[in-house]
């Protein structure tokens, strides 16, 4: 890309965790002579939605009307548009019961009280907009914005990762919480980059990268271990759904992880 | 009937934490009204988690919020410890609450520097400060990172820590990073007493000064700090943690996704560090203690823009109380991260102090499931009385330029330092 880069880092509903870990990377500072910020509420008070744009990084799911016109709004003004992490990839957290209505969500939070904005089901970006490359994670780990923004600044562009989580945890060493311990890893069937970052504390992995296309998946033996140590496909599907409601893959890809095992 | 003139407003108002809004309406004879609207959408946290495993919704809380997901984590931790009748040993308490220190210092640095400190400098954004003021950029990066690494070792990651579990943590650092930690803190000090001289010469408007109610936790121990059992408010009163909702009561209104929360019924008042120093000041020790007593008359009561130069001697308090923390974990020294856990039915309530304030989780258990969870979070403890201060504000000034206006009401907000993301997922009324 030739002069300075403009980037947009824009907000929909989210906890803000994206633009956070961005903020918080001392390499932004090196990045400045080469960028220009057009918009970023988080940092900029000088922040423009309407600016056109060569990068727009979007975080937060689609959660109310006004941020379905956003988000168009943003792709009519940005040449590559990017989501940032599980809320503008997958729906985030706040999809985990997506197959409640909203009012009865709303019903449940607010009783009878109103408000003069529009709310929605929360929804992945992707859902009204074309999207043309995703940082997983919630939130992305400091190597994927580099990756991406080092990446995008040389010309090039940057890959996908299509192995879990698994493969990392192998590499580094530690002791399997599936099969050791027993508990209900995602690891085998979630996208890596995290370099096994929960596994690594004892702690399960609870798919916060989303899940990998299931063609990659390691179902043979993973299916076999999850039935060995009684964890049932109820269990992983709803343990799944946390930051895939969204993914239609999901239910496809537990029932062939389980499919396997009958065989 | 008077004229109304259009509304002056802020769509979105620059850093915060959160998309909010700034609208303030005038008529000849004055601002008729002034509204904070929170634009960010709902997300139903206590709906969605109803139903699902407790574990699974402990990972899912802190996401709540990115800058206090730590004061999330383990706040909804030690409601549902309460609930299963569980209590974590001293030496597990205190690494958590090094913890949540580690939460403390990286989100007042990020607020004092990176958020608060462009607008009296009179830049649009903290990283056009790098050439002209290096060395307070140079701080707060350093006082970040020395947070995000607490977090990165005790809690996994400095946002959403997955390393808090039931029982204590999934695996602890070793003694050696302990005390690496140790050392890292006591260089920090000096940083943290550079910022506390830096924002006691910074300009706090009288517009605003006024009697403000103050809630905080009262202490446990009686040692300045993050947990306890009762809520303190600055009339007097105190009441226990478990008690919440019958002396705060929360409001929908119509202009934010956000509910309002009113102390007696009707009263607004203020969480936050000031609000912990007004009503705590005297359980504070060490350094922080001295530079309280030599400061008292900057640290006012009455003054929402107070509440910065609270975060910055916070800063400088909770560098101390997590070296001694450390200590107290090194002395039970080899520790076991985690003790067995049973999952029994009951009912918790925790309160503890987010870096912007009071923080309420109350979980009820049942089968290993939630079956009741009521959360309330610091902004939205605070909003009502950030209405309140951003109308003085408004009627002071109502007759400035538009922008000024603007800039001085965006700068009230940011005093609070305010998750707005935070306080939109809601709670049950």
């Amino acid at each position: 890309m030739e002069g300075k880069v403009r980037i947009g880092f824009y907000a929909l509903t989210s906890c803000y965790g994206c633009q956070l870990q961005l903020a918080m990377m001392d390499e932004l500072l090196q990045l400045l002579p080469k960028a220009e910020i057009v918009c970023w509420f988080m940092v900029e008070r000088d922040s423009y939605e309407d600016e056109p744009v060569d990068i727009a990084f979007i975080e937060g799911s689609v959660s109310t009307e006004e941020e379905v016109e956003l988000v168009k709004k943003i792709r009519e003004n940005a040449k590559i548009v990017v989501a940032v992490g599980s809320c503008a990839v997958h729906g985030g957290v706040q999809s985990w019961e997506k197959d409640k209505s909203l009012e009865e969500l709303w019903k449940t939070v607010y009783g009878d009280g109103k408000v003069k904005f529009e709310p929605k089901m929360a929804e992945p970006v992707e859902n009204y907009i074309k999207v043309d490359y995703r940082i997983y994670g919630c939130p992305p780990e400091k190597k994927d914005f580099l990756y991406a923004l080092g990446t995008f600044l040389v010309g090039s562009w940057p890959e996908d990762i299509d192995y879990p989580v698994c493969v990392e945890c192998r590499l580094k060493g530690h002791p399997c919480v599936l099969i050791e311990k027993g508990e209900p890893c995602l690891g085998p069937i979630t996208r890596a980059g995290c370099d096994a970052r929960c596994p690594g504390f004892g702690v399960a992995c609870i798919g916060c990268r989303g899940a990998i296309g299931y063609d990659v998946a390691w179902f043979d033996s993973l299916a076999r271990t999850f039935k060995e140590k009684g964890i049932s496909k109820e269990e992983i599907l709803q343990r799944m759904k946390i930051f895939n409601a969204h993914n239609p893959k999901l239910e496809e890809m537990v029932e062939k992880i389980f499919q396997e095992v009958e065989e | 009937m008077k004229n109304l003139y259009l509304p002056i407003t802020v769509d979105h108002i620059a850093r915060v934490e959160g998309k909010g809004g700034v609208e303030i309406v005038v008529g000849d004879d004055g601002v008729k009204e002034v509204r904070l609207n929170i634009i960010e959408g709902p997300r139903f946290f206590e709906a969605i988690t109803l139903g699902k495993k407790l574990d699974e919704a402990l990972a899912v809380y802190p996401r709540i919020c990115s800058f206090c997901s730590a004061a999330h984590k383990l706040t909804a931790v030690e409601a549902a410890e309460k609930a299963i009748g569980f209590t974590p040993r001293e030496e597990i308490q205190a690494l958590r609450e090094v913890l949540y220190i580690g939460d403390m210092i990286e989100s007042h640095a990020l607020h004092l520097y990176l958020l608060v400190l462009p607008d009296y400098l009179g830049y649009s954004n903290p990283l056009k400060m790098v050439n002209e003021y290096k060395k307070e950029i140079g701080i707060a990066l350093d006082l970040k990172n020395l947070g995000s690494w607490m977090m990165d070792e005790l809690g996994a990651r400095a946002i959403h820590q997955e390393n808090v579990v039931l029982g204590g943590f999934g695996k602890l650092p070793d003694k050696a990073t302990l005390e690496t930690m140790k050392k890292r803190l006591s260089e920090a000090l000096p940083k943290a007493e550079y910022t506390f001289e830096l924002f006691s010469k910074l300009e706090q408007y009288e517009e605003v000064e006024g009697p403000i109610i103050h809630v905080a936790v009262k202490p446990r121990g009686d040692v300045y700090g993050i947990y306890g059992d009762y809520i303190k408010v600055s009339d007097g009163f105190e009441f226990p943690v478990e008690d919440y909702k019958k002396h705060i009561v929360e409001k929908v209104v119509e202009h934010s996704f956000a509910k309002h929360s009113f102390y007696k019924g009707e009263k607004p008042f203020m969480v936050g560090a000031l609000p912990r120093l007004v009503n705590n000041a005297e359980t504070l020790y060490g350094r922080a203690r001295e530079l309280y007593e030599s400061h008292k008359d900057l640290l006012r009561p009455t003054n929402p823009f107070a509440n910065n130069l609270a975060q910055a001697l916070e800063l400088v308090y909770f560098i101390e109380r997590g070296i001694d923390l450390i200590d107290e974990a090194l002395a039970k020294w080899p520790i076991a991260p985690k003790d067995r856990v049973e999952v029994k039915d009951g009912f918790g309530v925790s309160t503890t102090e987010a870096p912007r304030g009071i923080v309420t989780y109350a979980l009820e258990v049942k089968d290993g499931r939630v079956a009741y969870a009521d959360i309330i979070t610091p902004t939205a403890y605070n909003f009502a009385m950030m209405e309140v201060h951003v109308r003085m504000m408004a009627e002071k000034h109502y007759n400035d330029d538009p922008e000024r206006l603007k800039y001085l009401t965006e700068m009230v907000v940011r005093a609070y330092d305010p998750c707005i993301s935070c306080s939109v997922h809601v709670a049950r009324l």
